[in-house]
């Protein structure tokens, strides 16, 4: 095997030690259950646009909240109760989120603490209108203007793009993405980093470093374990896809597919990107404990991007989501979100994907000069300035 | 004898210490070198500088009268001063690894690997994590590292440090058969002088960054210029070699004295007068132990 090739080997060791690692297999069990957890609730916790609405003799006012629900998209599910005995009961077992009372004239909304909002408003204008239809009948209001006055939701929408029936479901994707790919960014980031202390602390790097070359030890560990976090965002991506499919909360299964490949894409991107940083991180210091000190400024940046790219799921089309988009240190989190959300043009993902790849390029030799410059030096925490001089 | 491994006019600096200043050796080929001297010498920075884990300032590293470059030194051996292993990784996996890192394929350094472990005596602890051995047994882990793919070149940094006597002989062992047997070119460091004197074909002495002294040991003895001669005679006082110009008493031993001789002094005249004071019952020169020529070479 050649001298560049040495590299491989380091990937290998790199992988396969962390693949028998307790902490993986922890790490992904944690993973997979909060995704499962997510899933399921999707699945079975019927969400917040859904009500179970019950009522106690007068149902005028129940079929008018359940025929607004429909024209605003909120789903409501009506019970027949017998009595406020009966009523109480089913408030306290959960079966239903509040119970009307009575007849549109004097009615009341029986609820456990307090009314969920916007099954308030609903009930509120159902009655409102119901008292309204008997006052003009009262007064001798043509039928056809009743009619007319009946329409709950006389102001239509009228969107410039089309709009899309499915984009909660994308928003829910796009979420779970940022999640997963800010979990594994970091996650694997601090690998490296604890990777490279682990070698600086227990000396063995001066071994390594007799038989290859810093920059080779240090893409090595890099693809080693970048590759592990790839094969493990595989798994967990078709397992979350086979859960969502299998409970239905996915009725997309062909967007999910694509939005899985981007976070899987945008990833590796990532990965290379924030690598290199975190293998300097670590062979700045020496020891585990000053880990924490050292990549401060990596979290910052990471968590900022995770929060714009939360940001981003709320508002894709918001300035601050556009930039973040486009700068490399967000662009893995960011871009994902917007792509799935069908906010990105075509024109940004290429931006974006030039920009990272471009600073990624300029950013390995940097790292590797600094990483070369520091790893063999044990002892206090290696300055910046003094590992790129180091390593001349 | 071939040019071997070469130090050729090494020079580093740390700041405004001078660590080598000028350091030129060769270690022949299949010859066994004691590289000595006091703590912070520059044996530790010189042997870094020939794995190349540290950069000199100026000077030279050959190979067989080449410059040594990654795919030569991927054919050295080394142990560095601070030991190092993954101490959660298993032994032979380890050697393994780090024997393929010197470009051993796989089945060849398992194979080698299990060799070496069993010639040191630890096969038994092969699938153990290295943090579990003792620290002798991690030594000869680290030994086994050194020696995994079968080097062209040993360097090691006090390999002796933590043995016990019989680790000691294993290690003696090994080495006179990597260098008589493969003719491998050994160079190690180490306080234990008798040891070095004992099993060493050449001994390099390092004082503040220069090289005080090289050559066989004999080599160093006759270069050595006090001329000492332990003299023990029956009934003699301990006064009576200086009545004689050029010969100094050095020191009185038990049942003589030790001599010291001017240049040109002729050592038979001492032998001459020492019998007109009683029975000569001994007179030889004396040997310097390589613990006395270091002593002597660091005074001064």
């Amino acid at each position: 095997m050649n001298d560049r090739a040495m590299w491989r080997v380091v990937a290998a060791r790199d992988f396969w030690v962390r693949l028998r690692d307790k902490g993986f297999v922890i790490s992904t069990l944690i993973t997979l259950t909060v995704l499962s957890i997510f899933i399921l609730i999707r699945a079975y916790g019927g969400g917040p646009d859904s009500f179970d609405l019950g009522y106690v003799g007068d149902r005028t006012i129940a079929e008018r909240v359940d025929a607004l629900g429909d024209r605003s998209g909120i789903r409501i599910t009506v019970f027949a109760l017998l009595d406020d005995a009966s009523a109480d009961a089913a408030l306290r077992d959960g079966r239903v989120d509040a119970v009307v009372i009575g007849a549109p004239d004097a009615a009341t909304l029986r609820v456990l603490r307090a009314v969920p909002n916007p099954l308030d408003q609903l009930v509120q204008a159902a009655t409102i209108g119901l008292r309204i239809d008997r006052a003009l009948t009262e007064a001798g209001a043509s039928s056809a203007t009743v009619r007319e006055l009946k329409d709950q939701h006389p102001v239509d929408a009228s969107p410039i793009l089309p709009p899309d029936p499915n984009r909660d479901a994308k928003a829910s994707v796009a979420f779970v993405a940022v999640l997963l790919l800010y979990g594994q960014l970091f996650g694997y980031g601090i690998w490296v980093a604890t990777g490279v202390i682990e070698e600086k602390s227990s000396r063995v790097v001066e071994i390594l470093l007799s038989a290859i070359r810093p920059r080779q030890l240090m893409a090595g560990k890099i693809a080693g374990i970048g590759t592990l976090g790839l094969i493990q965002l595989i798994f967990i991506s078709v397992f979350a896809i086979s859960l969502a499919s299998v409970t239905g909360v996915l009725e997309i299964p062909a967007d999910t597919f694509g939005a899985a490949a981007l976070v899987v894409g945008w990833f590796v991107l990532g990965f290379a990107f924030y690598a290199s940083m975190f293998a300097v991180a670590g062979a700045l210091v020496s020891r585990m404990e000053e880990l924490q000190n050292a990549i401060v400024p990596i979290n910052l940046l990471v968590f900022a991007s995770f929060f714009l790219s939360i940001g981003a799921v709320q508002d894709p089309d918001s300035g601050l989501a556009k930039i973040a988009s486009l700068l490399p240190i967000s662009s893995a989190l960011a871009m994902p979100v917007r792509i799935v959300l069908g906010s990105a043009s075509a024109w940004e993902i290429a931006a974006a994907l030039a920009i990272v790849i471009g600073s990624t390029a300029l950013l390995i030799p940097l790292a590797g000069r600094l990483y070369a410059g520091a790893v063999l030096r044990t002892g206090a925490k290696v300055r910046l300035r003094d590992a790129w001089r180091a390593a001349a | 004898m071939p040019p071997g491994l070469e130090l050729i006019d090494l020079r580093r600096r740390f700041g405004e210490v001078v660590a080598l200043d000028g350091v030129s050796f060769e270690v022949g080929e299949g010859s066994l070198v004691g590289f000595v001297g006091p703590n912070g010498a520059g044996k530790t920075t010189a042997m870094r500088i020939v794995l190349g884990v540290l950069a000199a300032d100026s000077g030279e590293v050959r190979w067989r009268g080449r410059p040594v470059d990654g795919a030569a030194r991927r054919r050295f051996g080394y142990i560095p001063e601070e030991r190092g292993l993954y101490p959660k990784m298993r032994v032979l996996e380890q050697l393994v690894y780090l024997a393929r890192l010197h470009g051993v394929s796989r089945a060849v350094a398992r194979s080698r690997a299990e060799g070496i472990l069993d010639t040191l005596g630890v096969s038994t602890r092969s699938t153990d994590r290295v943090e579990t051995l003792s620290l002798g047994n991690q030594q000869r882990v680290q030994l086994a590292a050194a020696l995994v793919h079968e080097p062209d070149v040993l360097v090691l940094d006090e390999p002796f440090s933590g043995l016990d006597p019989v680790g000691t002989d294993v290690l003696v062992e090994v080495l006179r058969r990597e260098s008589r047997e493969r003719g491998v070119p050994i160079v190690f460091s180490s306080h234990q002088l008798e040891l070095v004197e004992r099993i060493c074909d050449g001994v390099v002495m390092i004082v503040d960054g220069r090289i005080v002294a090289r050559g066989s040991i004999e080599e160093l003895r006759a270069s050595r210029t006090r001329r000492l001669l332990r003299v023990e005679v029956d009934g003699g006082s301990t006064d009576w070699p200086g009545t004689l110009p050029g010969v100094r008493v050095d020191r009185a031993v038990p049942g003589g004295v030790i001599l010291e001789l001017s240049d040109g002094i002729d050592d038979q005249r001492v032998l001459d007068l020492a019998r007109t004071v009683g029975e000569v019952r001994h007179f030889s020169r004396v040997r310097p132990t390589l613990a006395e020529l270091f002593r002597e070479v660091v005074a001064s």
